[in-house]
């Protein structure tokens, strides 16, 4: 009796660590998201590797002797708004640096918004839809959905390290430099998968997540803008600007990683910390009590669509005005440049007036933008019907036309005030870079002449709807990314004639380049108007329901 | 609009509806008269949430006909959903909008809602509407869509599994309010699992399987129509029990024995009985369940059932 009882506390020692708050079952949830991964995770990396082998392989055919490269430094070395835009202008030393001077802030925000998604979605979202709760009543630890989470983030980061270096390798640029590129995004990647860890914890809903997560990327690019403009001090408080200020293939220093690791380390102990401190499904912070009686704009159709998308639509609309800012700001440069570099000016067109290419380029990008938003937001309407959302709803007085009229309007409009926003951004950008405010209202007036191109993408996601739901977001999005390919590519590639003709964009006249004319502006309206049409008498024919 | 229109709020006809291969409904008639809770019963898949969707104009039916407040589902459905409120087994919310901006949100679609008749409802059902969607257990958000329906002012109510997920306290309030509608003259179709439930509330009940209504009719006539267990202990062991074409499972150990019997035929029954004397009598009138579970099980209860209809 007296041994047992002497002997109990050290079998208690030796038994292993309850499962409560243990990482048990990491190690098989990690190989289950990995595989959940296999579709998505290929095409965040396949975008990144994408986004910095044509920029080297672009800009080693533009900038192929040292003085080419020293007149962007002079041109660009004293342009205030490229330099808000892309970084530091000691990157443009090397013909590496000025790759990384063009592209690298654009893989850091795609690597900053995969590692936002890892890490969310297989955290947060699964807690929100109640599937990790069946998940952990099994033999899993409190701590293993995060711990397999964060590993599945390092395996993603490391593998875009090892793909930036392969790709650096490949087309051309020095080893070592290509190198320090890979590893200095493994960390800043690292770095936002551990941030997200965190701020997952403490909210209970993901978007609210992913919310401050995205404004922490905001300020890092602007705290960079504003210290690479200035003396450089604020871009040491971002982590683009640490991944920047490694300065590869000139100087090719270390050291700066050490901040997006310690980073890294910190957040992540944070966020075990924070784990402790809560219960399953549940915030730190308590979630802000909604309204008792809905507001008096919300009792139709229209309110409702508003209602839910209203911030969805400010974010894409701050995105292209952002967007028309920084294009409209290179205005100035381009013309000195290409002044310069006749390379360039091939790459543009080569249009009598390279402004005019450059600036309809940039209204095509955007366009593009507001096309996804729009097919985004029409295909807000398919998930209320497959969620059973819809059906009360259709259960009421509204009629199946006006509830698919009144959430067309968030679309439609929607685009509108994109297109707005990005001629205005424009706008203000040319009028700064030229001083001549008569730009504002000339670039806003000209971005609203591609309207009726994105509405049509607007018009084949609803008539998809009315016809063929199942299908809709395939073939919406099967456009989008065709008049993508053709913007970008259809000039280097020598396509026929007909198959830019697919694209909408390509049929709107590409303002400021072209001349206006009504015609392709009435007839894109006109098949715009007809589609919307056809789902509406689609959606009057076909059952509703999940 | 016909004079039958009054009497019958909803009036089911030979409704097929067919999903690729599946045949949902196979031939349906429903009938529900003005100002009565009509129960609609039926196992999983039997076809009651289609036959509520064709109602409401969401399906459409491939034949049949049906006639809801005397128009067409599917061609005056805007017209009529001013006139019904619905409450789905399954209530879904938007994540971001609050319970009571969902319930006023539907009410306002509707054409209105009495906001007394809200309060009131919000303090019975102890539901708290400033809470977002994501926020409320599945129990709660049944709660916002039954508010959301009960404080209208429709004259139909379709609710279709309505207090899945309530807990009995609240599936009490449920009833208490149902009565009140009842009382009010308002007509309910009320599809459900919970058979107590219906048996509080329903004068009348169709059963459907298969996409067919296989039964319909009052509670106290199906009643009639089904067994009733007998339970006797006797002074001589019975004979000739089974071979009474109405009396089925025949279980004798020693003199006790026990049976069921069609309840329409339990003179004939207890007049056996008697040539052998009886010790002790207990008989079990049919529950509701065994009502159900006659049309629930397959083949063997489906061919008893058969056998009980010969022999009417």
């Amino acid at each position: 009796m007296t041994t047992s009882t002497r002997e109990h506390p050290s079998t208690e020692r030796a038994r292993p660590r309850p499962a409560g708050g243990g990482t048990t079952g990491a190690g098989a949830l990690l190989r289950f998201l990995l595989r959940r991964e296999r579709r998505a995770l290929p095409c965040w990396l396949y975008g990144i590797v994408f986004l910095f082998g044509y920029q080297s392989l672009g800009s080693q055919k533009l900038y192929d002797t040292p003085q080419d490269l020293a007149d962007l430094r002079r041109t660009m070395g004293d342009n205030t708004a490229v330099i808000a835009m892309s970084g530091p202008p000691r990157l443009l030393e090397t013909i590496g640096g000025e790759v990384l001077f063009e592209i690298l802030t654009y893989v850091a925000i795609v690597v900053a918004l995969m590692n936002m998604f890892l890490v969310g979605r297989n955290t947060r979202t699964e807690e929100e839809t109640g599937r990790a709760e069946l998940i952990r009543s099994a033999r899993v630890g409190r701590r293993a959905p995060v711990v397999a989470a964060l590993y599945l983030a390092l395996t993603a980061n490391v593998i875009t390290g090892v793909l930036l270096f392969v790709t650096g390798v490949a087309t051309g640029l020095p080893a070592g430099g290509s190198l320090l590129v890979g590893a200095a995004m493994t960390a800043y990647g690292l770095l936002f998968a551990a941030l997200t860890a965190a701020v997952v914890q403490v909210f209970e809903g993901v978007r609210a997540a992913y919310g401050v997560v995205t404004a922490v990327l905001g300020a890092a690019y602007v705290l960079r803008a504003i210290g690479d403009v200035g003396n450089g001090a604020l871009s040491w408080a971002s982590p683009i600007g640490w991944a920047q200020r490694t300065f590869p293939y000139s100087e090719n220093r270390w050291w700066p990683l050490l901040f997006p690791l310690l980073a890294a380390a910190v957040l992540t102990v944070a966020a075990f910390a924070l784990l402790e401190r809560r219960d399953f499904a549940a915030g730190l912070l308590p979630p802000r009590p909604g309204r008792a009686a809905a507001s008096p704009s919300l009792g139709t159709p229209t309110g409702l669509a508003w209602r839910l998308q209203r911030w969805t639509l400010v974010a894409w609309a701050a995105g292209v005005l952002l967007m028309g800012l920084a294009f409209g700001s290179m205005v100035d440069s381009t013309e000195e440049f290409v002044a310069d570099n006749p390379k360039v000016a091939d790459v543009l067109g080569g249009g009598a007036n390279l402004i005019d290419s450059f600036l309809a380029l940039a209204f095509v990008i955007n366009a593009l933008l507001a096309a996804a938003f729009g097919v985004v937001s029409t295909l807000r309407l398919r998930a209320e019907e497959t969620s059973g959302r819809a059906e009360p709803i259709l259960a009421t007085g509204v009629s199946r036309s006006s509830w698919l009229s009144g959430h067309l309007t968030v679309p439609l409009g929607g685009t509108a005030v994109m297109m707005v926003a990005t001629g205005f951004g424009t706008g203000i950008g040319y009028a700064l870079a030229v001083s001549d405010a008569g730009q504002i209202p000339r670039m806003t007036v000209m971005a609203l002449a591609y309207l009726p191109a994105v509405w049509l993408f607007v018009g084949l996601a609803a008539l998809c709807l009315g016809w063929a739901p199942r299908l809709a977001a395939v073939v919406a999005w099967a456009l989008v990314g065709y008049s993508t390919f053709i913007a970008m590519f259809a000039d280097a590639i020598d396509l026929p004639d007909w198959t830019g003709k697919i694209s909408p964009l390509e049929d709107a006249p590409q303002l400021p380049s072209d001349d206006f004319s009504a015609v392709p502006v009435l007839a894109l309206t006109a098949v715009a108007a007809a589609l919307l049409a056809g789902g509406y008498l689609g959606l009057r024919r076909r059952d509703v329901g999940p | 609009m016909p004079a039958a229109a009054h009497d019958t709020p909803i009036s089911v006809t030979g409704l097929v509806k067919t999903f690729g291969r599946t045949r949902a409904l196979d031939g349906l008639d429903l009938t529900v008269r003005a100002g009565e809770v009509h129960g609609f019963l039926g196992p999983n898949g039997a076809g009651k949430s289609t036959t509520i969707r064709v109602l409401l104009g969401l399906l459409r039916a491939d034949s049949g006909t049906a006639v809801l407040l005397g128009g067409d589902p599917w061609r005056d459905a805007t017209e009529l959903h001013r006139r019904l409120a619905y409450v789905p087994g399954d209530v879904t919310l938007w994540p971001n909008l609050s319970g009571g901006e969902v319930i006023d949100l539907l009410g306002r679609m509707r054409g209105g809602l009495n906001q007394k008749r809200r309060t009131e409802l919000l303090e019975r059902f102890e539901l708290d509407p400033k809470k977002k969607g994501r926020a409320y257990s599945k129990g709660n958000r049944q709660k916002v869509g039954l508010i959301a329906a009960l404080a209208s002012d429709a004259e139909l109510l379709i609710l279709d599994e309505p207090t899945s997920g309530l807990d009995p306290l609240m599936e009490e309030v449920f009833q208490e309010c149902i009565r009140e509608e009842r009382r009010n003259g308002r007509t309910v179709l009320l599809s459900s699992h919970i058979l107590s439930e219906v048996e509080a509330l329903c004068e009348r009940v169709t059963i459907i399987r298969n996409g067919v209504a296989v039964e319909s009719g009052s509670l106290d006539e199906m009643r009639h129509l089904t067994l009733t267990s007998i339970d006797a202990e006797l002074a001589a062991p019975p004979r000739g029990l089974s071979d009474l074409p109405f009396v089925h499972d025949v279980e004798v150990d020693g003199n006790r024995v026990r049976f069921d019997v069609v309840t329409d035929r339990l003179d004939e029954v207890l007049r056996r009985l008697t040539e052998s004397g009886v010790r002790s009598l207990a008989s079990h009138p049919p529950t509701l369940e065994q009502l159900f579970l006659r049309h629930y099980q397959d083949e063997l209860p489906a061919q008893d059932a058969e056998k009980v209809d010969a022999e009417r």
